[in-house]
């Protein structure tokens, strides 16, 4: 997104935020033979709540996301989804887990054989959700409703720009109505009208179906549209933590470094 | 420095050779465990077997055709021409049908699997189906595995047929031989032992085409030339994997006194 788009918060209110935790990360590390991206980095997420994971690239946010998921496994440190210890379930009950889990990735992943309609009803049929075929039909078309596309629905990713692509896997990640997303920088490498619209539509989404969300991103208006409360991801650790406005007016470098363009 | 060299290609190799048979070990782990991937399989089936049938026909015709009009001089020689039937066929059968079509398909379809397995290995599109509770193993690489292992026998009989159809034409070309002598002569040099250890060892060449292509596919790194070089090791790997096994189809075949 662009640097000096005046953009109002939308986040959810604090009052549609509850106490139950949906995601506690503690102490996890993870290292890549002699780079140590994760050194002891913590995070917890409350239902209702947008919490964004702030680094510069390469920082490690991808990791965290993915160590939260069972994408990668973490060398130390503990990770809770929903109440369950996702380290220790087998493959079965982490795929499970996982159908209340949505994972929007930063290149969208839509499977390029195809088209964007098989690719939403591919976790339908995975999860033996609308067996019917008229059911199938009507969720596969609630979702390319929700993000304004319903006339791409028998387009090949191949034929979709940039934008379209990451509302489609918006669509596709929201169809199993999961109680939890996870954003990989979902507005980077669009223009920042675009990127607006990707952050509005997640917000309006997490809005109809109530989720909780960890959005990893390094666009700073990506934050102060979107999330509750920041964590600042540095050197593997936590650095700084708060809403946007108190990390804005803080005096450390690590952090104003991110404002640099605000 | 060229035995520090040395040393490092022979370990990069075992280490390869330890990788290639934990993937087919794992390929066997999950091939026989439900939940089975029916409609992906089938799509496979299609794409692997039915789509190849065009290339391996064509293969098979001129490979019998050559066959027959390179051979027929030297049987000439010797005054053997009526024996070209038998011995193109009992070749065809035992050994150039199931090599060649195992070939053609190491191109076609190992470097298909490779690219596209690395496309979507690089595109995150392997991590995506992954965290929708889909096992991407059983999904992409079980049924690919599996239809190749089916697919090529079939294959194989079709180019055998299609290059003993040829060598009657290349026969034909310098004489006059019925379609009734041809298929006596033909059906009396073949015996039931030439055919099952050809399907068998296809069955194999099928197996080694599938595990190398989706091995290479899903172990790809480094983008999108990863994605490349994948195609082009599928290919490479999946040949010379092929030669092995026909060395040691062969001496098995010998040592049980199966010709």
């Amino acid at each position: 997104m662009g640097t000096s788009a005046p953009f109002a918060s939308n986040a959810p209110l604090a009052d549609r935020i509850g106490t139950e935790e949906v995601i506690v990360v503690r102490d996890l590390c993870k290292a890549f033979g002699a780079n140590k991206v994760l050194q002891g980095f913590d995070l917890t997420v409350r239902r209702g709540e947008n919490v964004m994971v702030l680094g510069k690239s390469g920082s490690g946010k991808s990791v965290l996301i993915k160590c939260i998921v069972g994408l990668l496994r973490p060398d130390n440190g503990s990770i809770s989804v929903l109440g369950q210890d996702t380290l220790a379930l087998d493959p079965e009950a982490l795929d499970r887990l996982r159908v209340k889990i949505g994972f929007l990735f930063q290149s969208s992943a839509l499977y390029d054989s195809m088209t964007v309609r098989e690719n939403l009803e591919f976790p339908l049929r995975r999860h033996w959700i609308a067996q019917e075929g008229n059911d199938r039909e009507a969720l596969v078309h609630e979702a390319l409703e929700n993000v304004g596309l319903m006339n791409a629905i028998d387009m090949y990713p191949s034929e979709l720009s940039g934008g379209m692509r990451r509302r489609i896997g918006l669509a596709r990640t929201l169809i199993l109505k999961p109680e939890i997303v996870l954003y990989d920088e979902p507005t980077t490498g669009l223009d920042p009208i675009t990127g607006k619209e990707i952050v509005e539509l997640i917000l309006r989404l997490q809005q109809k179906y109530a989720t909780s969300s960890v959005i990893i991103s390094h666009d700073l208006n990506v934050a102060k549209l979107a999330a509750n409360r920041i964590a600042v991801l540095y050197e593997g650790r936590n650095h700084a933590e708060g809403t946007y406005d108190e990390l804005r007016a803080m005096t450390d470098p690590s952090v104003k470094q991110f404002f640099i363009f605000m | 420095m060229t035995a520090q060299r040395a040393t490092g290609a022979l370990r990069g190799t075992l280490l390869e050779v330890g990788a290639v048979s934990r993937f087919t070990g794992r390929f066997f782990h999950e091939a026989f465990r439900s939940r089975f991937e029916w409609r992906e399989l089938f799509r496979q089936a299609y794409l692997n077997g039915y789509l190849s049938l065009p290339l391996v026909a064509i293969t098979a015709f001129i490979m019998g055709l050559v066959l027959t009009i390179q051979s027929r001089p030297t049987l000439a020689a010797f005054g053997a021409e009526t024996m070209l039937p038998a011995m193109v066929s009992i070749s065809v059968v035992r050994e150039i049908g199931p090599v060649i079509t195992a070939l053609i398909c190491a191109g076609r379809i190992g470097s298909s699997m490779g690219a596209e397995l690395g496309s979507m290995k690089v595109t995150e599109q392997i991590d995506a189906m992954e965290v929708s509770g889909t096992n991407p193993f059983k999904y992409l690489v079980v049924t690919r595995v599996w239809s190749t292992i089916l697919m090529l026998p079939l294959l194989v009989v079709l180019a055998d047929a299609i290059a003993i159809w040829a060598c009657y034409i290349g026969v034909n070309m310098r004489g006059t031989v019925s379609w009734s002598l041809f298929q006596q002569q033909v059906f009396d040099s073949l015996v039931f032992t030439d055919l099952v250890p050809a399907l068998i060892k296809s069955v194999f060449f099928g197996l080694a085409i599938g595990v190398v292509g989706c091995y290479k596919g899903f172990t790809t790194e480094k983008g999108t030339e990863g994605v490349g070089r994948a195609a082009h090791s599928a290919v490479v790997l999946a040949s010379l994997l092929i030669f092995i096994l026909d060395l040691i189809a062969v001496q098995v075949t010998e040592i049980l006194d199966l010709n």
